[in-house]
């Protein structure tokens, strides 16, 4: 499983399929910056092939190198047995290939049907005026839809209202429309609850069946074993191994991508004191509407990861809003060491110490217009200036000095503090919103989907860091959708349905059966 | 890294700038003999000064991706109730207090608790208010001017000191406020983060709502004090005064490469936005364009100079 020469044949037993895609040596560079450096990749019909790499490692510019969005600076790309220097993307999608981004490309102001058939609506004449044939759309439409499984879908919503993994659905209902070969899907289920997730790996089985051939890109390492058949891996723009899945452990692959041997369980080390005063106390929190969150109460003990698990929309991030004062409440109270800090909003959370790392990123983490010094600095900064954050100067030389140490404690890969943060790669971006959370100092502090999007490594390490806050005495909370996360890191896991707790399970001895079982009981 | 991104970090800074060269340049050549006169430069620095206070306060609305309609008429009320305070008999000083500063401070205020309470765009919010502090000025004022309000004040805020018109030392001065403020304190940092993604703010413990508060009430502020540099050079409170006067300063403010969608832009070259402005309308009446013709123009420019903008802007 070590690195392969150039050229070097497709793994054994599928050699007498002839690949549909072959890249060979593909280069890449940015600026004299190389990116991909002689990247080898076969995509087959009727197989799954999963890319794996760390975020960076260039599996996205192999892919826009795919479809024609890049141009290769060398190598060259064979369709069907023909060789060609680069593709464009008509030439890409005249071979069949088609790709769903992580970040869907739906309308979501369209309706169903409009998406499967925008830009190439059919019409009909109607008194020698062409108008839009809907009836031969809705049929069309249906039959593909119902092919996906999903009988009885209201083709007339806009696809906005629809769940996420719906819409993702629609997306591949698009590219079977425009009769697809290759299907790339880059991190489907980063979103999905594992419901959807099995639905979808369902279609992905049938349409491998049907001979289509599948590029999967994914971290969790877990579903790739479940989903994939054959594998590449890409590591700072090399192929450092591809091979069959079915002969390959975990740790090889883990190996492969990052280079070294990565910890996989960070559970406390010695017995927790759960007869002592907890670091955090929540009592009777209640969301405005008494609905999403309804009385939830827990405790938080010193050197303890408190997950949360349940399925998406069962009102995790909406209990989190409520304790960080994001979210009105209509009743509840936060104890912080015996002391009452309940938070009318975050002003005043951050002001009292706490510190919430938001599910998303984009929409709640960073800000985009600011460099990677001033994302750490701006919450620091509030929580120091007296009126409400508003007052007094930028201590710059200061703020580089904690900028320039989270940037060493978190080894976050970038050119320099002074990058913008829209340059940097999902997990560098994590980072620098952890970074900007351990500097306030935080007693409590709110982990939502850490990890989401995250390579294996960055994702070890934001683990071991919020292992490392739990053992200096933090109230810890850790929000995941996935189980694998949650049992590695969780002392003890409280599983979330409806706005309620409806049990808390040791995380020494929970399963991921266990867990589930007890997020989809029946009954309130 | 790369030259590209040199170019465009220079043309960030430096882009403003070479816009008004240009346009400096141009004027010099079409009329030799007068445009480049002394006593026009100074000139063009008195006529710009109150769109430069103007933009200096716009400059902050769009900064949070907003924008404020109503600097006009603020700039107008403000402007006829210190008039009229001076008329009732008040010291000018105390008059410019009250009308002038807490006229606007307060009338900012208004725009921004509507948009807080509202959760309205700015556009919808200013638009309205826009409307309503036009009408309260001409209610006032019975919609005819109001003038005869003492020389001290007029001659002591259209002086000069040296041979530098107060308006300019005014303006400029402000405007060096301003940019410590941005560039150097918490508060400013703070309006910059949440121009950059109003929720990423919030989440950071930003409070949102109080720092638009804030915008809009600078943005009064700026107006309002344009309002008393406007009837010290008029000599009366006109209640159509500053009519259309947004248009310059949403125009000066882009131009000076603020972003539309927020986050992004620098006071100075708000500043020369401002200059861009007052020299094209000089350079046209020292080449006795009419004024029809100048609106024209002045049009043709704003959309040129901005489109030249985001091409060097996308060649990055």
């Amino acid at each position: 499983m070590s690195n392969l020469a150039p050229n070097a044949a497709g793994p054994a037993g599928t050699e007498a399929v002839a690949p549909i895609v072959r890249m060979v040596g593909i280069e890449k560079h940015f600026n004299t910056i190389p990116v991909l450096k002689g990247v080898n990749l076969d995509i087959r019909p009727g197989e799954v092939h999963v890319l794996l790499g760390e975020n960076g490692a260039g599996k996205s510019t192999l892919m826009k190198i795919l479809t024609g969005i890049h141009e290769p600076t060398g190598g060259e790309i064979v369709l069907d047995g023909v060789s060609h220097p680069l593709v464009t993307p008509r030439q890409a999608s005249d071979a069949g290939i088609s790709i769903i981004y992580q970040e869907l490309s739906v309308i979501n102001e369209l309706s169903a049907l409009e998406n499967l058939f925008v830009g190439r609506l059919p019409v009909k004449r109607r008194l020698g005026i062409p108008v839009v044939d809907w009836k031969l759309m809705e049929a069309e439409a249906r039959s593909i839809v119902d092919r996906l499984g999903l009988v009885g879908l209201d083709l007339f919503k806009p696809v906005g209202e629809m769940p996420i993994a719906h819409r993702q659905i629609i997306e591949i209902a698009k590219s079977l429309m425009k009769n697809v070969r290759v299907l790339v899907m880059d991190e489907p289920t980063s979103s999905l609850t594992s419901v959807e997730t099995e639905r979808l790996f369902a279609l992905v089985r049938q349409l491998r069946g049907e001979g289509t051939a599948i590029l999967f890109i994914s971290h969790k390492l877990d579903e790739v074993r479940e989903i994939g058949d054959s594998f590449s891996v890409l590591k700072d723009g090399v192929s450092t191994g591809h091979g069959r899945i079915a002969d390959t452990t975990n740790d090889d692959l883990v190996r492969m991508m990052v280079g070294r041997v990565v910890k996989q369980r960070f559970l406390a080390e010695g017995t927790i004191d759960r007869t002592s005063m907890p670091v955090l106390k929540v009592e009777n929190v209640t969301s405005a509407d008494r609905r999403r969150v309804r009385d939830v109460s827990f405790e938080v003990h010193h050197g303890e990861v408190l997950g949360f698990a349940g399925l998406v929309g069962s009102g995790r991030t909406d209990l989190m809003n409520c304790l960080f004062g994001a979210e009105r409440r209509a009743g509840g109270k936060i104890i912080l060491n015996g002391q009452d800090i309940t938070p009318d909003n975050p002003v005043e959370a951050v002001k009292s110490g706490m510190a919430y790392l938001t599910e998303n990123r984009r929409q709640t983490g960073f800000t985009p217009n600011f460099t990677i010094e001033g994302n750490i600095a701006v919450t620091k900064s509030v929580k120091d200036a007296p009126l409400r954050g508003t007052w007094g100067l930028v201590d710059r030389k200061a703020e580089r000095a904690v900028a320039e140490e989270q940037r060493r404690r978190l080894s976050i890969r970038c050119a320099g503090i002074d990058q913008s943060i829209l340059e940097l790669s999902g997990g560098n971006q994590q980072k620098v919103l952890v970074g900007k959370w351990m500097s306030i100092g935080p007693s409590v502090i709110i982990f939502d989907e850490p990890t989401r999007g995250i390579d294996v490594g960055a994702k070890s390490q934001i683990h071991e860091i919020i292992r490392a806050l739990a053992n200096a005495g933090k109230a810890v909370i850790m929000v995941s959708s996935e189980l694998p996360e949650i049992l590695a890191v969780c002392d003890r896991v409280a599983v979330f349905r409806n706005g309620r707790i409806m049990d808390i399970l040791d995380g020494a001895t929970a399963t991921e059966e266990s867990i589930l079982s007890v997020a989809m009981r029946d009954g309130k | 890294m790369s030259q590209r991104v040199k170019l465009g970090k220079l043309w960030d800074i430096y882009g403003t700038l070479c816009i008004l060269l240009v346009i400096v340049v141009l004027f010099s050549a079409l009329s030799p003999t007068y445009f480049t006169r002394p006593e026009n430069i100074v000139q063009i620095f008195l006529q710009s000064s109150i769109t430069i206070m103007i933009a200096l306060g716009e400059f902050f609305p769009i900064l949070i991706a907003g924008i404020d309609l109503s600097v006009g008429s603020v700039l107008a009320l403000t402007g006829m109730m210190t008039a009229q305070l001076m008329v009732a008999g008040f010291d000018p000083t105390l008059a410019v207090l009250i009308g002038g500063i807490g006229g606007g401070l307060t009338l900012g205020a208004i725009n921004g608790l509507l948009v807080n309470f509202t959760g309205l765009h700015p556009f919808i919010i200013t638009l309205g208010t826009n409307a309503i502090f036009r009408g309260v000025t001409m209610i006032i004022s019975g919609a005819s001017p109001v003038f005869g309000f003492s020389y001290d004040f007029v001659n002591t805020v259209t002086g000069f000191v040296g041979f530098v018109p107060v308006p300019v030392i005014f303006a400029l001065s402000f405007a060096a406020v301003l940019w410590f403020f941005t560039a150097k304190t918490r508060l400013g940092r703070n309006i910059y983060a949440v121009g950059g993604n109003k929720e990423s703010a919030f989440y950071s413990g930003i409070d949102v709502k109080l720092h638009t508060l804030i915008v809009f009430m600078i943005s009064g502020l700026c107006a309002g004090l344009a309002g008393v540099l406007s009837i010290a050079r008029l000599g009366a409170a006109e209640p159509a005064a500053g009519t259309g006067f947004e248009t310059y300063a949403i125009a000066a403010v882009i131009i000076g490469g603020t972003s539309f969608f927020g986050g992004k832009g620098r006071i100075p070259s708000v500043v020369i936005g401002g200059l861009i402005i007052g020299t094209i309308n000089n350079g046209l009446n020292i080449l006795r364009v009419p004024t029809f013709y100048q609106l024209v123009v002045m049009g043709g420019l704003i959309i040129s100079a901005v489109a030249l903008d985001r091409l060097i802007a996308r060649m990055r």
